[in-house]
């Protein structure tokens, strides 16, 4: 194993906890200064199934979990069956003895539970006595862990967490030591980062309908919202919740919406009508498995296409895709603020596997950006008034000027508009905001480079993470290219890679970006490594993949 | 086309005769009565549907957005919650508001959302030349229905008061003071109002001679839902106009925010920077 990575696996069924264990213990690696990385896997079910949750932890920035445990507790069967061949070496498998027949070390979860009310959701709590027993920790640390984080039940926690670490310590062969850190960072996941990001912008108010991966920043910001600032509002479907965003801007609010594939092909004619009439609405689109329902609750980058050319007609739009969850925080501030500035909607676009995993990060709030409106100052107004740039200053109701946003083409004023030469006017005024988009993009950084040697390998989102894992991992050396921004795409920062030769890694079956590499810039792309199974990369089996294609090269 | 204050330079090209020609009068009129009654037109802002009801927007010197067929109940309820301060109405067509934007009219009224709806009912799609529409009888012959619509109409107002609205009112596009009452009544209400307006399409389904004979002005509000819905559901030899129902209720944004202004009280950057700083601090396990 790579350095000092540490894999803490755990696999139940739904309604286990396994998924709050999962962040238990990452918060614990946390409290030894160590960097972490929690993945969470699960069905689209709540009782049953199969649900794990990975942390990976190390003393230096680490950007992936991996798929092979050093400490692998499962409890139930086939958690056991899924995992048991994904183990360290010199790891240790840790079973549910009273569900699973297999080797390693027998702990009788279950009947232990069952001393206590809601037996089920205690199993998850198993987990941590077990890490503690394995690594050695006193019983003290223990309880205060339990003590910290389960706030419900917390004698019948407290009770049940000893007698596990009690019943294990004792059959573990050899303790796990893990260095103290010097990270003093926290875990978060991209949803928070995301929301967080969305708040240091501005964001008024908050609009969506549940949809898996996009449904926790409309949890989060239902929860922590309103001290930040922000309103939130659930309506009855995804035309309602783009249509009400629109409105909103209208009075001059920020607002956000957010969704997946299938409600985000909802909000299409709305996305348009935010182009028309110049609305300044940011859209969080996070990917799963399509092509229509899909996969639910796993990933996949399949709808880059879809963003670039989401709905009818020619309008600006920025769309951009964090490739960390400390960039998805500065990034969400940024767009938010760039579709302000330019009156155009603007799509985040994440993935499940950024937005539902959580590492460890440190957020620079004073890099964030600003929503601010260029705002009519003085004279008659016209809402769509022709400028040298193309941005049509704003002004905001209640207003003795004539305030007309507008679906159908319209003249400077807002009025509906056939005439040619005005269709014109208001197509050329659309295409120089996008110049002046682009200009103004030139100071950003629309594309980050990771390393200056070797094979040029490019990706995208949240790939980006396991990329650099990959290489950190394997050792390899690479120059890693992310574009961030992907329309406006830019072509001034990539220039220098015409006609160069590249490797492309991204999680659909079509290579996307690789296809956009190719039209927009002209790369020499040499391989494509796909994956669109659901599931995100592990970088073990991502360092080998590179390896061999550059062999091939 | 008088040039009044609060037209504009369009040009109007509703048919001669047409029944928004009656809807845009009114209006206008509501408005001034309004304006009495200390409601500023500037705190109103307007948005329509697609079709010919929509044209009104280019015709009235007011703030608003055009808004998509049959999303414009969704768009004024983001503008509400924007700014609560700002009264927000919207046109509709029938196609808009109990064809196409038929669920947002619903939760509209299921939220009791601070909106007014003024639905040009004219029993077909005009604009695209005359296919039948959601209120088009049994039988309607359109370019699309060619031996006569198959389909039974919605009846909107018994829809709407099953859904919770808690103002609900019909007029007629040619009596026209009735209506501009109308109106005026259902934008000072706060909470959900919907006037589902009788409007003849002179080209294609023109109902004055009908609507001036059946016609009959309620003299007031029913006092009970039940009531207010067997009133919705008298069709018999007279077609009932006025307000057929109207109730208080909580209004959707102050339940959802109390008195918060989310334009007016926009938090400032500090203090969001503070409020994440002190999120991410709690996060912290030592």
């Amino acid at each position: 194993m790579n350095n000092d990575v540490f894999t803490f696996l755990i696999g139940g069924k739904a309604g286990q906890g396994t998924k709050k264990a999962g962040l238990v213990v990452a918060n614990f690696f946390v409290g030894l200064n160590r960097y972490v990385f929690q993945m969470n896997d699960y069905p689209s079910l709540i009782r049953g199934g199969h649900n794990f949750s990975i942390v990976s932890t190390s003393t230096k920035k680490i950007y992936s979990h991996y798929m092979k445990a050093d400490l692998l507790v499962v409890l139930d069967q086939r958690s056991y069956d899924t995992h048991k061949d994904n183990v360290a070496e010199n790891g240790l498998v840790v079973f549910n003895a009273d569900k699973v027949k297999g080797n390693g070390i027998g702990v009788p979860i279950t009947s232990e539970a069952k001393k206590y009310e809601n037996p089920d959701l205690l199993e998850g709590v198993a987990g941590i006595a077990i890490l503690a027993a394995a690594l050695n920790v006193d019983k003290k640390t223990l309880d205060n862990i339990i003590r910290t984080e389960y706030r419900r039940n917390i004698e019948d926690n407290l009770r049940f967490a000893q007698a596990i670490y009690n019943a294990t310590i004792y059959k573990i062969p050899h303790k796990f030591v893990l260095k103290q850190g010097t990270a003093k960072q926290i875990s978060l996941s991209g949803s928070e980062a995301i929301a967080l990001g969305a708040v240091a912008a501005g964001l008024d108010i908050y609009f969506s309908y549940p949809m898996t991966p996009s449904t926790q920043v409309l949890h989060f910001l239902a929860t922590y919202g309103k001290k930040m600032g922000v309103v939130v509002v659930h309506p009855e479907n995804e035309l309602a919740v783009a249509n009400m965003a629109i409105g909103a801007a209208f009075t001059g609010a920020r607002v956000m919406v957010g969704t997946s594939g299938g409600g985000f092909c909802l909000m299409q004619e709305a996305f348009s009508l935010a182009g028309m009439v110049e609305a300044p609405v940011l859209f969080f689109l996070g990917q799963r498995p399509g092509p229509s329902t899909g996969v639910p609750t796993y990933t996949e980058q399949g709808d880059l296409r879809f963003a670039l050319t989401s709905g009818q007609g020619e309008f600006p739009r920025i769309v951009a895709s964090p490739g960390s969850i400390e960039e998805a925080f500065r990034l969400t501030s940024e767009l938010l603020s760039l579709v302000w500035r330019f009156q155009t909607p603007g799509i985040l676009l994440s993935e499940k596997h950024l937005a539902e995993s959580s590492m460890s990060v440190n957020f620079e709030l004073e890099k964030t950006s600003w929503a601010e409106p260029i705002m009519h100052e003085n004279g008659l107004y016209a809402r769509y008034k022709n400028t040298v740039d193309g941005i049509s200053p704003l002004l905001f109701p209640p207003s003795d000027e004539l305030i007309k946003w507008n679906s159908y083409e319209h003249d400077e004023l807002g009025i509906t508009t056939e005439e040619p030469e005005k269709l014109l006017n208001m197509h050329d005024k659309r295409r120089k905001k996008l110049q002046s988009l682009i200009s103004y993009l030139k100071n950003f950084t629309t594309v980050n480079t990771f390393g200056t040697k070797g094979p040029v390998v490019f990706t995208f989102g949240s790939t980006t993470m396991s990329v650099l894992e990959a290489i950190d991992y394997g050792k390899l050396e690479m120059t890693v290219v992310q574009p961030v921004y992907l329309e406006p795409f830019p072509i001034w920062d990539l220039e220098k890679f015409r006609g160069k030769k590249a490797i492309v890694v991204e999680q659909n079956s079509s290579g996307q970006l690789a296809s956009l590499l190719k039209e927009k810039v002209g790369v020499n792309v040499q391989s494509m490594i796909l994956k669109y199974d659901g599931r995100p990369f592990d970088p073990q089996v991502l360092a080998k993949q590179l390896k061999e294609v550059v062999t091939v090269a | 086309m008088p040039n009044d204050v609060l037209s504009t330079q369009a040009e109007v090209t509703w048919c001669p005769g047409c029944g928004n020609f009656g809807i845009l009068n009114a209006f206008k009129k509501s408005i001034h009565k309004l304006e009495d009654r200390k409601v500023l037109r500037n705190n109103i802002v307007l948005s329509s549907g697609i079709g010919c009801h929509g044209k009104i927007f280019d015709y009235l010197r007011m703030n608003g957005l055009y808004s998509l067929h049959g999303r414009s109940m969704a768009t004024v309820q983001g503008m509400k919650l924007g700014n609560p301060e700002l009264k927000v109405i919207t046109f509709a067509g029938d196609g808009d508001a109990y064809g196409e934007g038929l669920e947002h009219m619903i939760f509209a009224a299921k939220r009791n959302a601070d909106i007014t709806v003024i639905v040009h009912n004219n029993g077909v799609y005009a604009l695209t030349v005359g296919q039948y529409s959601p209120t088009s009888r049994k039988g309607f012959k359109g370019p699309s229905t060619p031996n006569g619509s198959i389909e039974e109409p919605l009846n909107p107002l018994s829809l709407l008061l099953e859904a919770g609205a808690s103002f609900v009112a019909r007029g007629f596009a040619g009596k026209i003071d009735h209506l501009s009452d109308l109106i005026v009544e259902a934008v000072l209400h706060e909470g959900f109002s919907v006037i589902d307006v009788l409007q003849p399409s002179v080209v294609f389904n023109n109902t004055y001679k009908l609507y001036n004979e059946l016609t009959e002005i309620i003299p007031k509000p029913a006092e009970t839902l039940e009531e207010a819905i067997k009133l919705s559901k008298d069709f018999k030899n007279h077609l009932p106009i006025g307000i057929f129902y109207k109730v208080k209720k909580p209004v959707f944004h102050k339940e959802l925010f109390g008195e918060w202004n989310p334009v007016k009280k926009h938090m400032m950057r500090e203090d969001r920077m503070q409020q994440i700083a002190s999120y991410l601090s709690n996060q912290m396990r030592e």
